[in-house]
């Protein structure tokens, strides 16, 4: 099989990528969560719920 | 994307939620393999030594031609090849999604979490997320072919890091000075001062050569080892591993999209030139921890250039050679640009698909409501909770819950990514014979293997080759070929 020329080689994408918006156009796109927004106060409240001393217990070993 | 096969390896690191000196995360990873391949027959375990560190019985292939294994203690998932992001991004999510249900499953949930990040913020250890692309055995894999490539790579951290609280300092770090191999405390180099509030990848302060063949205490921007698991005549496969494990689907895609591009501009030998970075290793440290964002390097030619520059000159030659090459391209093109546009201006503008710019925005939040400074140690609790993989968890997951985080596959595609491969690379054909094993009954466990067993193992299976006991060997050198009507005569005959 020679590099570039199989057509197994050129066959297209299975499931293309989705027509994502851009996120930089207003309007569209995901928006940055606004200050003081319930979706705000939810992601802190599940922050709360964090044991602040989890870090400290994580201990994982080196890999690679 | 034409021309690529694209694979991922985690290493995913265990947060043990009671003090129990019994329960090692190490001690929990063999119960969770264990459930996995025992249990709920997943996948099968080796029978044979893949290596020193790897006995039977310490991992196997999956039936989505995946792997999980433990590497140094750590629960480790390999996806399958894939042919296109979509499947990349799928099959990554696949192996997060199977270690969850795996832990739920086997009653775990309540003493441990999943965390997919690189770093212990205490005892400064790191474990990869380590990127694989197939390219051309004629790929320039030489200091001066691999010059681009090191300057993208270096830059690249910009959209695909993950952020961390703080700096690393390790100690165990070797470095190559001219031809001598020295521990880096010896030299007095380093990252930055233990006070550093945030900086935007987890992996920068670890990367301490530019090129080496190592994969531990001397981690390179390229690892120069010469393993293509493939036609060694044919293809070669870079081997990466100086990248964040990505939370966001958008990240992991935009991060294998950009890399892939840019390793073909380099085979068609129209990657821009003269932007070699002076000393690249600091610059890496020095761009993942400039505070102020400008993300200045300095270029052998003399020239001081930001990273969003560098990577708009990838981007230009990209698109002026690629645009049009097909979908997967031009969606990588598109959000090249959004990405180096935004972040130019306001890093809230990335939240939800850059996941340092996530992670920030979530720690500011949370620094601004509780009047917290950047010293208190919850932040770092905080940041593991980011990778938490528990969805009622996870801070990720609590941006995707509230619809800030673009989805790029469906929940679907990820439940049908856990059990099946990608259909148009030679994964499809392991993931047969994987099935293939399982219909045949649980196969012998490797510890309680009979002796001619453990000599003469009833199948052995590796990326580019496996062997069932009686026939002969059946090679897959081609990661592009599915092999898939070739193995199920070949099993048929079994």
């Amino acid at each position: 099989m020679i590099y570039r020329t199989s057509p197994e080689r050129r066959e297209g994408p299975v499931n293309p990528m989705p027509k994502s918006p851009s996120p930089s156009e207003e309007g569209s796109g995901p928006r940055r969560p606004e200050p003081g927004s319930p979706e705000k106060d939810s992601l802190l409240k599940r922050m709360r719920k964090v044991d602040p001393k989890q870090a400290e217990r994580y201990r994982q070993r080196t890999g690679e | 994307m034409l021309n690529r096969i694209f694979g991922l390896e985690t290493e995913y690191g265990l947060l043990v939620h009671q003090d129990r000196p019994d329960h090692s995360p190490t001690w929990f990873a063999h119960k969770i393999r264990d459930h996995l391949f025992q249990v709920r027959r997943r996948g099968v375990l080796d029978l044979h030594h893949r290596g020193h560190d790897e006995p039977p019985g310490n991992g196997g292939f999956l039936t989505n031609a995946g792997r999980i294994y433990l590497d140094m203690g750590h629960l480790e998932y390999a996806s399958p090849e894939c042919h296109s992001l979509t499947d990349a991004v799928a099959t990554d999510r696949a192996g997060d999604a199977i270690l969850q249900q795996a832990i739920e499953e086997a009653g775990l949930a309540d003493h441990v979490s999943l965390i997919k990040n690189n770093v212990d913020h205490e005892t400064d250890a790191t474990f990869g997320s380590h990127e694989n692309y197939l390219v051309s055995r004629r790929f320039p894999f030489t200091r001066r072919g691999l010059g681009p490539l090191v300057t993208f790579l270096v830059t690249r951290q910009i959209f695909t890091g993950s952020g961390r609280v703080g700096a690393a300092r390790p100690q165990d770090a070797w470095i190559q000075m001219d031809r001598l191999i020295v521990p880096r405390a010896a030299t007095g180099q380093g990252p930055g001062g233990p006070h550093l509030p945030f900086q935007i990848s987890q992996r920068a302060d670890h990367i301490v050569n530019d090129f080496f063949e190592w994969v531990q205490q001397n981690r390179a921007i390229v690892n120069t080892r010469d393993e293509p698991l493939a036609d060694p005549n044919q293809y070669r496969r870079i081997h990466l591993l100086l990248g964040d494990s990505n939370m966001a689907e958008y990240a992991t895609a935009l991060k294998l999209g950009t890399t892939g591009l840019v390793l073909q501009l380099i085979e068609d030998g129209t990657a821009p030139r003269d932007l070699d970075i002076v000393e690249p290793v600091e610059a890496l440290q020095d761009i993942s921890q400039d505070q102020d964002r400008r993300w200045l390097v300095q270029l052998h030619s003399g020239k001081t250039i930001s990273a969003i520059d560098i990577q708009e000159q990838f981007l230009e030659a990209a698109e002026r050679r690629y645009r049009g090459q097909d979908e997967e391209t031009d969606w990588v093109l598109q959000q090249w640009r959004s990405v180096l546009q935004d972040l130019r201006g306001d890093y809230e503008r990335l939240v939800g698909r850059v996941d340092w710019a996530s992670k920030l925005w979530l720690l500011e939040s949370f620094r601004e409501a509780e009047k917290l400074d950047w010293s208190d140690p919850m932040l770092k609790s905080l940041d593991l909770e980011y990778h938490n993989l528990h969805p009622g968890k996870g801070l990720y997951y609590g941006l995707m819950e509230e619809g800030r985080v673009p989805r790029l596959i469906t929940d679907k595609a990820i439940a049908l990514a856990t059990e099946h491969p990608p259909r148009n690379t030679r994964a499809f054909g392991r993931g047969e014979l994987v099935r293939h094993l399982l219909a045949c009954g649980s196969p012998p466990e490797a510890e309680h293997s009979k002796p001619d067993e453990r000599y003469f193992p009833s199948y052995v299976i590796n990326w580019s080759i496996f062997q069932l006991r009686g026939q002969a060997p059946f090679p897959m050198p081609d990661p592009f070929r599915t092999y898939v009507q070739e193995v199920r005569d070949h099993l048929s005959l079994a």
